[in-house]
């Protein structure tokens, strides 16, 4: 049973890798990454204005979103909570195409623009899961900080923020890879990047232009993915990777 | 630039004197999700239900799937523009389905497989216990158990394609990103608000709809 | 040592939660604050390290009132065991037992070797656990390090939260006998919440008896046992408050009170040594179905003999005597 289980996954896996192989080879065989070798310059030059939208807006983001969700939940502003863990789930029904059109009707058109959409954008995210990890710092493990004299700075520091790390990680894990996909809009209000190219391809039913733009922007958000998921268990303290471990057992 | 007032007032005027057209856009986006979700759930659900009774698939399926969560949307719909043009179907509704589909795959498993999974051991045990088949088990035991988080699931994917969908409108899908996407041409922010706030309204009400059929669907005494 | 003056605790400026509380912990007393649930046992003893605040009243902790000390700093002076989930999930064992320690600025030799005598004295390997993380240790491990982890600065005064609460019952009973041990050895003043009469019984100096937030008596088990002073008292301590007491007293107090009877050699006689309980004196009896028990001292010098009735004789005498 164990053995069928393990190799009709093992099945599931090779045709997902042939057909990732197939789409690839089929790319190659009819030049569809061509652009990317014949205008390197270009290619770099959007692929450095992607990049440059998304960890600009990202490090605002996170700089802005974590403190908030510190102070929010803060026993003296936690009734102020609510509010803010509701504009961050209402915000997120708002799509990031809308987003970025009202920056620049605010802001006009430009890279500063697109930035700040995407800053916007991310905040959400990154408040509700700071908010929710340090929520799920466990009530017995603060009281038990408090009553052995640790300051509310220190247990901030020691118990809750190491505790809330892997939930905050996520956050950003999540929005950046939203923020990759958003960047690729950004062409629209005039920001550049890698969407150029796919807008082109579509408008000119081009598919080197489709290829040579989609298929780099994917790969950036799975290397921007797996590089957080990397993060999260080597920033994470051992000791709480055994905790989450022994909870889902 | 206008003043807040003024935009207000923008807005409901343009809301007012387009409201048909809006309506039709509005049809267009529940179309394309609705019959995305659909298809997404005849794939999602039994999936899922498979992953629960083979680990091994469950990792390598969900691994797959959230794989494809992280595709951008807009890189997506330009990596099967090519692919979907060997068929003569590389620009409308169809990639935009497909793309959705995908999107879904995610919520739709991993919470049933999730939901299935965190049936208590002693319930499954006194079902066994009293001869039900695997089958019987699954259908008179299991899903009704899992049927809130499974909802759950479903609720996550229409959220997420109804955000979605106002993109596909860029590779000629049609849907109120239509609105939106006339609103940048134009460079007109009360076209740009008037068809965010109607895909946020849509998914908010979505959200609603979705939670009162998770709410009928519940057996009484799974609810809390 | 710790001197509660008049403490009340007033919720929601009508919810009576503790009233009028007057009593003293002596040092190097271990005092059981005992109750049903909701009696304010909890609420009491976080108001002694500030954890609650006190509406009326004062708590002196040796000498000086808590209401007017700088929280941190007498937190740091009072070692604070919880029921579970104390332990800090992110932090090795040695980082967690040293927090106060650490955060004191001790040197790392000294932290050091404090670790490894707590961690001797509670019974566990200090190079064995120094560097695992709690989840890596199971329920009665985690409760060992909770209470290393209070002594660490070496504190005079200990609050304990039903430390032994969550655990199951074998290893509940080795940790309170340990613990019995480790507080002969360091004569800590200790004010420890407990739900459990026997658990109350077996450990405590003097308990606390609350219910709604008023003390209902303040005694020595073997007192509260045999003389309560209520009948919410008798209902709490249980029909076999007698049999229970029987484990407080030691065959030397039967000794001492009464005449032992002369010691007569048979085949169905067994000795015992006059530092046991009567509890063993009994159960040897009734178990092995000897007539009469030979008292001894530690050196083995014979003192006389136990039966059935002198037991018998000696309780109704002390329970006659506290009615």
């Amino acid at each position: 049973m164990d053995r069928t289980n393990k190799t009709i996954a093992l099945i599931i896996k090779l045709i997902f890798w042939a057909l990732l192989i197939a789409f690839f080879v089929w790319a190659f065989a009819n030049n569809m990454f061509s652009k990317i070798w014949e205008q390197p310059d270009t290619f770099l030059r959007l692929l450095g204005e992607h990049i440059t939208i998304v960890l600009l807006s990202g490090a605002a983001a996170v700089l802005l979103a974590v403190p908030l969700g510190i102070f929010v939940t803060r026993p003296k502003f936690r009734k102020s909570e609510w509010l803010i863990v509701g504009i961050a789930n209402l915000g997120q029904t708002i799509p990031s195409l809308a987003v970025l059109a009202l920056a620049m009707g605010f802001l006009g058109i430009g890279i500063s623009a697109a930035v700040v959409a995407l800053f916007v954008y991310s905040l959400l995210p990154i408040l509700q899961n700071t908010i929710a990890g340090l929520d799920s710092v466990d009530d017995n493990m603060i009281d038990a900080a408090k009553g052995m004299g640790l300051t509310n700075t220190q247990i901030l520091w020691k118990i809750e923020l190491p505790n809330a790390l892997t939930s905050i990680i996520a956050g950003v894990r999540t929005a950046l890879v939203i923020n990759i996909g958003t960047a690729a809009l950004a062409y629209l209000i005039g920001a550049g990047g890698l969407g150029v190219w796919i807008f082109t391809g579509i408008r000119l039913f081009d598919n080197a232009f489709l290829m040579s733009g989609a298929v780099p922007v994917t790969l950036l958000a799975i290397v921007i993915d797996y590089l957080f998921k990397w993060l999260q268990f080597a920033l994470v303290p051992k000791g709480l990777r055994l905790a989450r471990k022994a909870q889902n057992s | 630039m206008c003043s807040g007032g003024d935009l207000i007032v923008n807005l409901i005027e343009y809301f007012v004197s387009n409201f048909t057209f809006i309506l039709g856009y509005t049809w267009d986006h529940i179309k394309l999700v609705g019959l995305a979700i659909i298809i997404a759930i005849v794939i999602g659900v039994p999936l899922g239900i498979y992953c629960s009774v083979n680990k091994y698939a469950a990792s390598t399926i969900l691994q797959i799937a959230s794989i494809m969560m992280t595709i951008p949307s807009l890189a997506l719909f330009g990596i099967m523009i090519p692919v979907l043009s060997l068929i003569n179907e590389g620009i409308g509704t169809l990639p935009a389905i497909i793309a959705l589909v995908l999107y879904s795959q995610l919520p739709i498993i991993r919470n049933t497989y999730t939901a299935i999974n965190n049936v208590d051991p002693d319930i499954r045990d006194a079902a066994n216990g009293i001869g039900l088949t695997t089958f019987q088990r699954l259908i008179k035991v299991e899903l009704p158990n899992a049927m809130p988080l499974i909802m759950a699931g479903i609720r996550t994917a229409t959220v997420l394609n109804i955000g979605v969908g106002a993109i596909a409108t860029l590779i000629g899908a049609g849907g109120l990103g239509g609105i939106i996407y006339q609103g940048i041409l134009r460079t007109n922010n009360t076209m740009i608000l008037a068809g965010a706030i109607a895909v946020a309204v849509l998914a908010l009400i979505a959200d609603l709809f979705l939670r009162l059929i998770e709410n009928l669907f519940t057996p009484k005494g799974v609810k809390k | 040592m710790i001197h509660f003056n008049d403490v009340t605790k007033i919720y929601n400026s009508n919810v009576k939660a503790i009233e009028n509380m007057n009593f003293t912990v002596e040092e190097g007393e271990l005092v059981i604050m005992l109750g049903p649930s909701g009696c304010g046992k909890t609420t009491l003893l976080r108001m002694v390290n500030q954890l609650e605040s006190i509406t009326k009243g004062d708590i002196m902790l040796n000498g000086k009132s808590v209401w007017h000390s700088n929280k941190i700093e007498m937190r740091r002076n009072i070692g604070y065991v919880i029921q579970s989930n104390g332990l800090f999930p992110n932090m090795n064992i040695e980082d967690n037992a040293m927090i106060v320690p650490n955060l004191l600025g001790w040197d790392r030799k000294k932290m050091r070797d404090r670790f490894n005598m707590l961690m001797e004295l509670v019974g566990l390997n200090p190079d064995e656990y120094r560097k695992r993380y709690p989840h890596e240790l199971s329920g009665g491990q985690q409760q060992r390090v909770g209470v290393a982890r209070a002594l660490a600065a070496d504190p005079p005064v200990m609050l304990m939260d039903e430390p032994f609460g969550a655990l199951d019952p074998i290893i509940r009973t080795h940790l309170q006998e340990e613990f019995l041990q480790i507080q002969k050895e360091l004569k800590k003043t200790i004010l420890f919440v407990s739900h459990d009469i026997d658990e109350a019984v077996k450990m405590a100096d003097k308990i606390a008896l609350l219910k709604g937030g008023k003390m209902m008596q303040y005694a020595e088990p073997a007192r509260m046992l045999n003389k309560p002073a209520n009948s919410f008292v008798a209902e709490f301590v249980g029909q076999d408050r007698v049999l229970k007491s029987m484990s407080l007293y030691t065959v030397r107090d039967l000794a001492n009170a009464l005449t032992l009877k002369p010691v007569i050699e048979s085949p169905d006689s067994q000795n015992i040594n006059e530092n046991l309980s009567l509890r063993v004196a009994i159960s040897k009896i009734l178990n092995q179905e000897a007539d009469q028990l030979i008292v001894e001292n530690d050196n083995g010098t014979r003192k006389g003999s136990i039966t059935l009735d002198l037991i018998e004789q000696f309780l109704h005498r002390e329970i006659k005597e506290s009615v």
